[in-house]
């Protein structure tokens, strides 16, 4: 993995140098903007967080078999209806004069939100199982097409129903209202220091949900029979099938969970960072590409929830460093996009090759004579991934 | 283990420090946009502004630095927060009506750091809040007369952003400006929806070609598609906030150009007096912050040059209202204002 890296930032070195940029002015600008100052690590791990949601979710769909493109619009999914019922909540809870009041926090008006984001990305995550499962739709398909079906929704929704009155007939740009402050997720503070660490900057609650949240994942795939049969599902459906466990079941809950946390990322972003639900009619546009980059950090944390915390966290590093490069040293932004994308290249490609390894190993141990000993259930070979990922 | 511990807590100490401040006399600007610096569109427009100003002001005495591409709101706020928080600038520019809401926070937060945002008639009712728009209604009129006149097929195509701000007011200023010249003349209009989706830009134009258009016009960064398309048909082509000559080749007719260093440097010496926002701006034809400018391979008749100078200085006498109803709604809009100490340039 570190081979990967040190490989890319090389070839990323001959771009820099190519555009008479210094690479080690570059990748010290680039550290200090994901990790130099207070700020700055907090950002990075404000941008690791709908990273982090994400990433979980996608573990889920790939340990049962799914390939999940479609965390962008399960984003959007989770966001308009999170935002929508902290709209409505808050104007129900909280009177108007007490909409901005500071320190305000309303755990029904939060929950409830929260519980409604996961709900609407889980059923749209979901239909995408279920049309896999039932109709064998191909998941990529189907979940790419749910994006754009997502983003045009939001476009809609927020051009007319969810406009902010404040706009409509003035600007209308396509935004919700403000969220009251009751509905908003706290930010997040460390006691150290004078002020707080983290006390000035965007780093909310949400962290922390993402978390904890990866850590019950990982006790629920590794340490429950429910999440057994998900993982084994994942390894071998036939012999899943034969086991009795049923596959289309499972289809369809992994890729409702996946669509669930997906929702919860954008859900989190409303609550916890942006207050409203804005657009400028592109999917990334809201989302970040958080349904994207969530793909790669699953990756590259192994499949395990665990792993993808600090994968989302180096992910959400690089950035938020990547700009500060920018800044720094002047380079167009599309040099950004080309290190950030080699990084990404390097990075999982020795991933894959790593698998591939390991997989030819166990296909060279799996003679028949080992087969006959070890019966050949799927629960053998899914061993190798016990609690490493 | 203990001194593990101690080497962490000096590590996030270290940052907890005061932001630092600027020790020299020069003025610096930090600005976001939205795309790229060079798009001949909304950020470029931005872009030579600031060299202009650097230019008039001098580098001893100017400098700025910019984040450009900068489409997803999120990481606009990055950018934002750690400039401002630096210490280091006097002006921090968000060039993008998208920004409002992070401005508004940002604002409430570093008091003593300047903000300016458009395009937008809104500073939020704070005192450090400068907020831009451009009456790009105006050239839009304009560009609309013009191509009123040299229209064949009698039908022009408009690309459009999302339906907002001085996009819209483009839109709305050059249909009235074709139905000045002939009513009956059709414009169609589609805003795409995204600022920055080129190939929804560049399909946008070749339906309106393909519906009979002999004329495009457009805004916002995407055009570089319908530019394309206009020079692959052999179609004209009105241009707005930056020049696009360079691009459009022998079918560029006008461009409407947006000369942000007019306010900017008025800005800048009200931030020297201590005033640091609470007013807006508006860019228009009169106080010259909007300029039409002809293709250089375009060639125009003396005729055609006669209704552009009379269309300019009807525009600039207030003969000509290039939007009816503007006075009215800006009106409204201005009373809304929660602040009520906002001007207008």
């Amino acid at each position: 993995m570190i081979v990967a890296l040190v490989l890319a930032l090389l070839v990323a070195s001959v771009l820099l140098l190519a555009l008479n940029a210094n690479p080690l002015e570059a990748y010290a600008a680039m550290w200090e903007g994901a990790a130099g100052k207070e700020n700055a690590t907090a950002e990075t791990l404000v941008k690791a967080t709908p990273i982090l949601f994400v990433g979980i979710g996608i573990t889920i769909a790939f340990r049962g078999g799914m390939i999940n493109i479609g965390g962008e619009g399960q984003m959007i999914a989770g966001a308009l209806a999170g935002v929508t019922i902290a709209l409505i909540l808050g104007e129900m809870r909280v009177p108007p004069e007490l909409a901005k009041e500071k320190g305000a926090f309303d755990l029904i008006i939060v929950t409830c939100s929260l519980v409604g984001g996961f709900l609407a990305g889980a059923l749209y995550g979901g239909l995408a199982g279920f049309l896999k499962a039932y109709f064998d739709v191909n998941e990529i398909l189907s979940t790419i097409m749910l994006n754009q079906i997502a983003v045009q929704m939001m476009n809609f929704l927020l051009n007319g129903i969810l406009l902010d009155p404040a706009e409509a007939g003035i600007n209308n740009i396509p935004k919700t209202a403000r969220l009251v402050t009751a509905a908003q997720l706290p930010r997040l503070s460390l006691p150290i220091g004078d002020p707080h660490l983290f006390a000035r900057t965007r780093l909310h609650w949400g962290l922390i949900i993402a978390i904890v949240l990866a850590v019950i994942i990982y006790i629920f795939l590794w340490r429950t029979s429910l999440g057994y049969r998900i993982r084994a599902v994942g390894e071998n459906q036939r012999a899943s099938s034969y086991a009795g466990i049923n596959v289309k079941r499972q289809m369809m809950f992994s890729m409702f969970l996946a669509g669930g946390f997906a929702g919860l990322a954008g859900v989190v972003q409303v609550l916890g960072l942006q207050y409203r639900l804005q657009t400028d009619g592109s999917p990334a546009g809201f989302t970040g590409a958080a349904g994207f980059n969530g793909i790669v950090a699953a990756l590259f944390g192994g499949l395990n929830p665990i792993g993808a915390i600090p994968a989302a966290a180096f992910f959400g590093g690089l950035l938020v460093g990547a700009q500060k490069m920018q800044r720094e040293l002047g380079v167009p932004a599309s040099l950004i996009t080309a290190v950030n994308g080699l990084i990404v290249v390097f990075v999982v490609s020795s991933e894959i090759f790593i698998l591939q390894r390991s997989k030819r190993r166990v296909s060279l141990q799996e003679t028949p004579d080992n087969l006959g000993s070890s019966g050949g259930k799927p629960a053998d070979r899914a061993s190798p991934d016990e609690g490493s990922g | 283990m203990k001194q593990r511990h101690l080497i962490i807590l000096v590590f996030l100490l270290s940052w907890a420090g005061m932001p630092s401040l600027a020790q020299d006399d020069v003025f610096r600007v930090a600005a976001l946009m939205p795309s790229a610096i060079n798009d001949l569109a909304f950020s470029q427009s931005m872009y030579d502004g600031l060299v202009a100003v650097q230019d008039e002001l001098g580098e001893d005495a100017f400098q700025f630095d910019v984040q450009d591409s900068t489409y997803i709101v999120d990481d606009a706020a990055v950018a934002l927060r750690d400039w401002a928080a630096s210490g280091e600038y006097q002006l921090v520019i968000a060039h993008g009506s998208q920004y409002g809401p992070i401005v508004e926070e940002l604002a409430t937060e570093f008091l003593d750091v300047s903000f300016a945002w458009g395009t937008r008639q809104d500073t939020f009712g704070l005192d450090n809040v400068y907020s831009y728009a451009a009456a790009s209604d105006e050239g839009g009129y304009f560009n609309g007369v013009l191509a009123a006149h040299l229209t064949e097929s009698r039908v022009i195509g408009l690309v459009g952003p999302i339906e907002v701000g001085d996009g819209k007011l483009y839109a709305d200023g050059f249909a009235n400006g074709v139905a000045s010249v002939d009513p009956d003349i059709d414009v169609n209009i589609v805003f795409i929806g995204s600022f920055s989706d080129v190939p929804l830009a560049t399909e946008a134009a070749e339906t309106h070609i393909a519906n009979g258009a002999d004329i495009l016009t457009g805004t916002a960064q995407m055009v570089v598609g319908p530019i394309a398309s206009a020079l692959e048909n052999d179609v004209l082509w009105f241009g707005s906030d930056s020049s696009q000559d360079e691009l459009s080749g022998d079918i560029g007719v006008a461009f409407q150009i947006y000369k942000w260093d007019v306010l900017l440097l008025d800005m800048i010496s009200k931030i020297d007096e201590g005033i640091l926002g609470g007013e807006y701006y508006v860019l228009t034809l009169e106080n010259e912050g909007l300029v039409m400018e002809f293709d250089k391979d375009f060639e125009i008749s003396d005729e055609l040059m006669a209704v552009a100078e009379e269309t300019i200085a009807g525009i600039v006498s207030g003969d000509i209202m290039p939007i009816p109803a503007m006075d009215d709604d800006m009106a409204a809009e201005s009373e809304d204002e929660d602040d009520g100490e906002d001007s207008e340039d």
